[in-house]
């Protein structure tokens, strides 16, 4: 063999992956598996809440998940950040809004408009807390797991009682947009009109992510910087400008989250962080740390398991995505789409 | 005899309490090739650490181009003209060849093309799998993606850490033309083993010990210095 | 012959012989002491604080062994906790009327729960890496804390469960004098607590001075060097979990023996798993002594904080936030939290024993 031979042949020519088309087609058989004990309309109607549910799922793992795959912190924070957008673009900045007559009883327009300023409030507060805590507290405690995992449970659990202080410690009624209220009827199946604006959302951050990461110089330097942070600082990029990047995008994907999230259940409250960042956490790792379509799909299958089980069994609902959780990690113990 | 374009003085590095580099000195002189050798453990990669800032020096200086580095970070420094391509193939495996070059490019100009095509000329198979992941490159391959990825900028200097291991003799010879290619413009500082590689591309060497420069001196005098040889690289 | 014994066996003989050289010593003679005196005091809340530490200090302690001598982060000893409490109570209240038998099924059952749980967590999760751990026990305990407060036809939710207790435990029962001293069903309990807390914290002293403690210890500073000694770092993971779970199980019934009333908040919260890392923070991780310390200091916090704080409020009785932060006094410590982690990692015992040492050298 001739040098130029040897330096040409790929090591590993990549061939068609029968295993892939094995694991979607089986996928998308138990997709629809539930249709045995549930009839089509219903079933319908479950589909499309679950999909609304597992895209707010996913504002909340997808920010995690970037989080850690860059910067390999478990940001228990995120919760807090998801509550603080809840908090401020959900529940005070639609109230403000509702004393001009936006939210509730204006225009079409001025109720959607009331929406995407409140969903740019909670991006903004999210963002903003999170920028701190990763100046103030990540930033001391790189590289140490444990210290990490429990400092940021402390910033979760002080922002729940700070919540408390400026907000009260009782449940608030949230304003849902006019424009957004109600349903449609779609061939007798009954469509929550706010599902399909969560559903529009949450694949226009997908998409947007994905867009971001495979196109721009930022996203290849993210992508880069995932594998190997030290090779990412000798190419030339301030890895530190990166992280706080990051970090700050991320945080603002959890206050768009917890604004969609208590718009969605029209009520907020104090814990609803901790609450969050459990379904996001089971989430993340059932998707694989550090893979945003792996998360993606990890929010797609706890979204629908949740509301096809809460239907069928209601009981065992709140057992279904740990149960989930614990298959997946039988099978592949780093998650679907996560990294050995 | 041209002006030295990076000196260390008296460098020392710590990794926890471990006193890594004790005291390593030298010069380089511009389009000199330089070796660096020594045991395993001896403090060669250290010392290219110690350069890029990975492992900043805790005393001691560091001059590149007249300018202090050794407070600088790694990639302020990679901005003021040094490249480095680390051990074990220091490329992005899940990024395609292209995206591995297009990250390395710092300044996106005319230039940078001309550049490209230079790296092309030098490295043929990287045009043909433009658009594959790096991680399914073979040994060679990646090992002349790590140096290009170095190349495509104006970098006065390279610093090239082992790039014989695990790679089969004919692609040693391969990879040793390419470097020597490029000597008359980018100062390169090698980290060997392969002493034939060494003395291909090498003029002036130093020789580590237990982290100190203890030996120097040019290249073609240490082929014939068996003493030299056999004390300090264990070869005859 | 003493060749003969392992470094283990030498370490205690000495420890034994040396015993009454050391301040330390005393200190627990004194602690003791106060311990067995708390209840002759008048003041309710003095034998209650002394109680609950007492009780804290268990479950911390064994927090601590999971946590600061295995290098694994749980967020379910809470559950462990709150499976304990809640197997008492359900016992008491769901059964006509309360036997002694009815607790000891209630410590079976607890230690069984919290075996079982803790070794399929640790499967699960110790298969991949340690934060899948924390994750997943963080999971683990919000289904359980969730449960608790959704199956109401078992658990009353969030209302809670209030029971009693039998026999002379029981709050009916008229007590007796013994040398001019009223012992009523609050002081025996005490009492009981003060005996089976004690033996529960000797326990896990002697577990991890025993050669698996040692080992445990290696694998949290050098898990690969462990490995490659010989030792299956897995196994001796999960015993740790297991047995500092079901310490924590019992904690939770010995916290139903004083309280006689559980609700989900107060033990199964998953935020409950933050006042214990407070605790084991503040004493100091890989110290089981440190947990008393930090046990102490947690619960008198609890008891006078609020005071102080409403205190301060009333001087500006004015300003609203003023009085919302003296509610919230959970703030602080939430604060104080995220201090300690950040400027002492290694809390009060483990910053007293690097000085001690810094000075014997």
């Amino acid at each position: 063999m001739s040098t130029e031979e040897i330096l040409t042949q790929p090591a590993n020519p990549a061939g068609v992956n029968l295993k892939k088309v094995a694991i979607v087609c089986c996928a998308v058989g138990i997709w629809f598996l539930p249709l045995v004990w549930i009839n089509p309309v219903a079933y319908a109607v479950l589909t499309i809440a679950g999909l609304a549910f597992g895209m707010m799922l996913f504002m909340v793992a997808s920010g995690m998940t970037i989080i850690f795959g860059l910067m390999d912190i478990l940001n228990m924070a995120h919760g807090a950040l998801f509550a603080f957008g809840a908090y401020v673009g959900g529940y005070w900045m639609l109230n403000l809004l509702e004393q001009l007559g936006w939210v509730e009883w204006g225009t079409e327009a001025q109720s959607i408009g009331s929406f995407l300023i409140a969903i740019a409030a909670g991006g903004l507060a999210g963002a903003l807390l999170g920028f701190l805590v990763e100046r103030i507290i990540i930033r001391n405690v790189y590289g140490d797991h444990l210290k990490q995992i429990m400092i940021t449970m402390g910033v979760l659990y002080l922002m729940t009682e700070v919540i408390k202080i400026v907000w009260g410690a009782n449940p608030e009624v949230v304003l849902v947009p006019m424009a957004f209220q109600g349903s449609i009827d779609v061939y007798d199946v009954i469509i929550n009109k706010f599902r399909i604006v969560a559903i529009i959302v949450g694949l226009l951050i997908f998409g947007g992510i994905q867009l971001v990461l495979l196109k721009t110089k930022l996203g290849l330097i993210v992508r880069a910087g995932v594998e190997n942070r030290e090779a990412i600082q000798v190419t030339g990029y301030n890895i530190n400008r990166v992280f706080t990047g990051v970090f700050t995008a991320g945080s603002a994907l959890a206050g768009i989250g917890g604004t969609m999230w208590c718009v969605f259940q029209q009520q907020v409250f104090p814990e609803i962080g901790l609450e969050n960042i459990i379904f996001a956490m089971i989430v993340v790792i059932i998707g694989g740390l550090g893979s945003v379509t792996g998360s993606f799909l990890g929010a797609l299958i706890v979204g629908l398991s949740f509301n096809y089980v809460a239907f069928l069994l209601p009981k065992l609902a709140l057992g279904v995505n740990i149960l989930i959780m614990a298959i997946i990690l039988l099978i592949r113990p780093w998650g679907l789409l996560g990294k050995e | 005899m041209s002006e030295p374009i990076l000196v260390l003085n008296d460098v020392h590095t710590y990794i926890d309490q471990h006193h890594i580099l004790q005291g390593v000195s030298f010069e380089v002189e511009r389009g000199n090739p330089t070796v660096l050798l020594g045991r395993n453990g001896s403090g060669k990669s250290s010392t290219l650490r110690a350069i890029m800032g990975l492992t900043p020096a805790t005393s001691g200086e560091i001059t590149f181009n007249g300018d202090l580095i050794h407070q600088q970070k790694p990639y302020d420094i990679a901005r003021m003209g040094i490249g480095f391509v680390a051990e074990d193939k220091a490329v992005f495996y899940n990024l395609t060849v292209e995206e591995n070059i297009r990250i390395s490019i710092l300044k996106e100009n005319g230039e940078s093309n001309e550049k490209l095509d230079q790296v092309f000329d030098l490295f043929p198979a990287l045009k043909k799998f433009w658009k594959t992941k790096a991680g399914v490159l073979s040994g060679g391959q990646k090992q002349m993606l790590a140096i290009a990825r170095a190349l495509v900028n104006d970098h006065e200097m390279i610093l090239v850490d082992e790039p014989s291991k695990g790679l089969a003799p004919i692609v040693v010879e391969q990879l040793g033309e390419s470097l020597l290619r490029i000597k008359e413009k980018t100062t390169i500082i090698l980290v060997e083993q392969n002493f034939y590689l060494a003395s291909k591309v090498g003029e002036r060497y130093f020789i580590l010990d237990d982290g100190q420069t203890v030996h120097s001196g040019l290249m073609e005098d240490l082929r014939d210095n068996s003493e030299l040889k056999k004390k300090y690289l264990g070869i005859g | 012959m003493n060749s003969q014994l392992t470094p283990v066996q030498l370490d205690r003989i000495s420890e034994k012989n040396n015993r009454y050289k050391k301040w330390s010593f005393w200190v627990q003679i004194l602690l003791l002491a106060v311990l067995l005196a708390a209840p002759m005091m008048s003041s309710f809340r003095f034998m209650d604080a002394a109680a609950k530490i007492m009780i804290f200090t268990v479950v911390v302690a064994s927090y601590d062994l999971i946590l600061g001598y295995t290098g694994l982060l749980s967020f379910a000893h809470a559950m462990f906790f709150g499976i304990g409490a809640y197997s008492i109570a359900l016992l008491s209240y769901h059964s006509a009327s309360t036997h002694w038998y009815h607790l000891l099924l209630a410590v079976v059952i607890a230690l069984a729960i919290s075996v079982l749980l803790a070794m399929v967590l640790a499967f699960f999760s110790l298969r991949t890496k340690a934060i899948f751990f924390a994750m997943l026990s963080l999971a683990l305990a919000d289904f359980f804390h969730i449960l608790g407060i959704t199956w109401s036809d078992l658990t009353l939710g969030e209302d809670g469960i209030t029971f009693s207790l039998p026999g002379i435990l029981n709050i009916e029962w008229q007590g007796v004098e013994i040398l001019g001293v009223h012992f009523g069903p609050r002081r025996i309990t005490y009492y009981l607590i003060l005996v089976i807390s004690i033996s529960l914290f000797l326990f896990l002293l002697r577990f991890v001075r025993s050669p698996l403690g040692r080992v445990l210890k290696s694998i949290r500073d050098n898990e690969e060097r462990s490995i490659a000694l010989g030792f299956r770092s897995f196994h001796y993971q999960i015993y740790s979990i297991v047995f500092g779970s079901a310490i924590s199980s019992l904690g939770g019934i010995l916290y139903g023996l004083w309280l006689r009333f559980v609700d989900p908040a107060s033990v199964l919260g998953v935020f409950g798993m933050v006042d214990y890392l407070l605790m084991v923070i503040i004493g100091g991780l890989g110290t089981l002594y440190g947990s008393i310390i930090g046990v102490a200091f947690f619960i008198s916090t609890q008891s006078w904080l609020p005071d102080i704080l409403q205190t301060f409020a009333d001087l500006f009785p004015d300003v609203a936030i003023m009085n919302r932060m003296a509610d919230r006094w959970m703030a602080f410590l939430g604060l104080l939290f995220i201090v300690a982690i950040l400027l002492f990692p290694k809390g009060v015992v483990g910053t007293v024993r690097d000085y001690l040492d810094k000075r014997k050298q």
